[in-house]
């Protein structure tokens, strides 16, 4: 028989016990829901913890900091890796390695640009390394001259009049071209608090990267390591004391993770975006394999069901059976028949699940987005309410049903394979 | 060439322990075109019998052929293409499914015969125009009596034109006045060559047949032909 006919048969069987396949597809509706669900708050859960690691930095960047004194017996082996020149100097010498540069923040106790004043932190960097870590110009320039600065896309928005917020709806200052001003302090020998304000000129912004760059102002090293001397008394040796962070750029970023390997095999402390990436999405595979293995226990649950419906319907239909045969089925004509109903209810039930499950997982998300952005709200928090706690990959709904279709056929076989045996003679007899 | 030759078949079952000689070596030669009735008491053997010739049931020794084809160890495969292309039944209790209408019971057995949909909705128009049944094509078997539903059961089994029509007490559900017409049915498409194999233990029934074979125990007893007028042996019955 040939697949239009199968399919009309099979439309017309379940069309016939209708509420039976119904109840039995609900079942497979609901661990299909369960495994929409649980996988895409895991999966929401993923995007929005590698959104936010992605935004520390670019995926050819690693961010190494001195070793950390390392607590436990290990502690007194040697002496503690400092991040010298030298050591940096080490760092460029590894394959694929393209820029290192020391990252000196400036603890400014304010900045400010006429009424407005912001709290944000100036970091030095070697100027030969701006083009390798992306810092690239969107107006004016990004080669830093002295007190030049460069400033990202969106540090202007974090310049506020205290005493006037900005309303919602006014643009931030436009920072290209003016003239910051950073006031530092510090207690003097005498113990005098003592200030010493800075001139800073924009020189360029910075084009949009969505990450910390984009609310950071960048000096040139020798102008950071002039004014943390001047915060810390005296000019910092650096061969002695180390810088206390340093990125380094690669050129090609499959190469991150073997650099970064290798710099902690220095015994420093290697971060890259890409290493906690990798790391992040093996434990979030794991948690999808454990919330989907959830969900599929109840599926399974379903296929029982559908099993049970299908030899139920097969004692009922054992005279038809029997009568397909005499008329010339094939035990393929009555394999597939019965497969493709118990296939059918496995379909019918994913998808419906998946439209429910989608529902389901879309109402968890509103109301957890709304709870969030309330908790937010009452702590004063201004850190931003994450706009959706569930994502459904497109593969999620593709292989939900895949996977509920397969649970129907499963099912199906024992039933189907008990039809195919019924003996023709006391199948027709049968009352 | 005979056309339906049974060479010594035996067919035993176990029945609760006890061993039931259903087929205990009948050998019996079946002319194309013939209408034959195979008669007997219950558990004579006659519906296995004609089990094992419409390919529903196997014998466990013994030869059958058919056509000149040995169909005695086709396997299941064969055994439905035999069942789809050479036999056509009719059975006492109709066996018509009931949610499909009249015409979708007779377009079923050429759905596994891979006819195509026209054809087959052409060919059971006109089988069931030729019973007699052209304005009740649509009903359900439920919103027909036991005689159209035979006639609905009769065109089904024409369907896929078979050389053999097997009828299991074709007229046994239905009061005499039906069981009649569905013989004088029977009889002419006897009449156009059709071969007609029907079990029964009414001998009105076997009254239409040509040729009638008596069993008891798994046995032949008895093969008479009868090339006297149907009507005559119906009235001698009364």
């Amino acid at each position: 028989m040939n697949t239009r006919d199968l399919l009309r048969l099979v439309l017309s069987n379940l069309n016939r016990m209708r509420g039976r396949a119904i109840m039995t597809a609900m079942g497979v509706v609901i661990g299909t829901a369960a495994i929409v669900v649980l996988i895409a708050l895991a999966s929401g859960l993923q995007r929005s913890t590698t959104e936010s690691l992605s935004s520390i930095g670019a995926v050819n960047q690693i961010t190494v900091f001195a070793g950390f004194r390392r607590f436990g017996p290990s502690s007194d082996s040697g002496t503690e890796p400092v991040l010298t020149p030298d050591a940096l100097d080490k760092f460029s010498k590894l394959p694929g390695v393209e820029a290192v540069t020391p990252y000196v923040s400036v603890n400014a106790r304010n900045i400010t640009m006429n009424r407005l004043t912001a709290n944000v932190s100036i970091t030095g960097l070697d100027p030969r390394a701006i083009d390798a870590l992306g810092l690239v110009a969107e107006q004016g320039t990004n080669r830093m001259g002295t007190f030049g600065v460069i400033v990202g896309s969106r540090t202007g928005e974090q310049f506020n009049d205290p005493r006037l917020p900005r309303r919602a709806d006014e643009p931030p200052p436009d920072l290209y071209g003016q003239t910051l001003l950073a006031e530092l302090q510090r207690t003097n020998d005498a113990g005098e608090q003592i200030t010493r304000k800075v001139r800073l000129h924009v020189v360029g912004v910075l084009a949009e990267r969505g990450g910390q760059d984009d609310t950071s102002i960048y000096m040139r090293l020798a102008d950071a390591e002039d004014l943390t001397g001047w915060l810390q008394g005296g000019r910092v040796n650096r061969d002695r004391e180390g810088y206390q962070q340093a990125v380094v750029v690669v050129s090609d970023p499959d190469t991150t993770l073997s650099t970064t390997t290798a710099i902690s095999d220095m015994g420093f402390t290697a971060f890259s975006a890409t290493s906690a990436l990798q790391q992040i999405n093996i434990l979030f595979a794991v948690v999808q394999a454990v919330f989907g293995g959830i969900g599929a226990i109840s599926l399974i649950v379903a296929a029982i069901g559908i099993a049970n419906t299908m030899i139920m319907s097969i004692l009922e239909r054992t005279r038809e059976i029997g009568l397909m045969k005499a008329v010339g089925a094939s035990n393929r004509d009555v394999m597939s028949v019965f497969l493709t109903e118990a296939g059918a209810i496995g379909l019918l039930g994913g998808i419906g699940g998946v439209l429910f499950g989608i529902g389901a997982a879309k109402i968890i998300d509103l109301i957890a987005v709304a709870y969030i952005s309330g908790q937010n709200a009452a702590s004063g928090s201004t850190a931003a309410a994450p706009t959706s706690l569930v994502f459904v990959p497109t593969w999620l709904p593709i292989f939900a049903i895949l996977f509920s279709v397969f649970i129907g056929l499963a099912a199906g076989i024992y039933p189907a394979l008990r039809a195919v045996q019924l003996n023709p003679v006391t199948a027709l007899k049968y009352e | 060439m005979t056309f339906i030759e049974i060479r010594d078949i035996k067919r035993h079952f176990t029945l609760g322990g006890s061993i039931v000689k259903a087929l205990d070596g009948v050998s019996l030669s079946i002319e194309r075109g013939e209408m034959l009735a195979l008669m007997g008491p219950s558990g004579s053997g006659k519906t296995t019998l004609m089990n094992v010739v419409g390919g529903l049931d196997q014998p466990d020794a013994g030869r059958i052929i058919i056509d000149g084809e040995d169909i005695t160890h086709f396997d299941g495969n064969r055994l439905a293409q035999y069942r789809q292309r050479q036999v056509g039944f009719v059975f006492q209790s109709f066996n018509l499914i009931a949610s499909m209408t009249a015409l979708q019971n007779v377009e079923f057995p050429m759905i596994f015969a891979h006819v195509s949909p026209s054809k087959r909705k052409r060919r059971a128009e006109a089988l069931l125009k030729a019973v007699g049944l052209g304005d009740r094509m649509d009903h359900k078997p439920t919103e027909l009596s036991g005689g159209q539903q035979q006639r609905v059961a009769m065109a089904r089994a024409l369907v896929n034109r078979p050389t053999i029509l097997l009828g299991d007490e074709p007229t046994g559900n239905l009061d005499s006045h039906t069981g009649d017409e569905i013989l004088a049915m029977l009889q002419r498409l006897n009449e156009q060559g059709q071969t007609i194999i029907m079990v029964t233990h009414d001998p009105r029934v076997a009254s239409y047949a040509k040729r009638t074979i008596h069993m008891l125990d798994g046995l032949i007893q008895e093969d008479q032909a009868r090339p006297s007028e149907p009507s005559l042996m119906k009235d001698a019955a009364s």
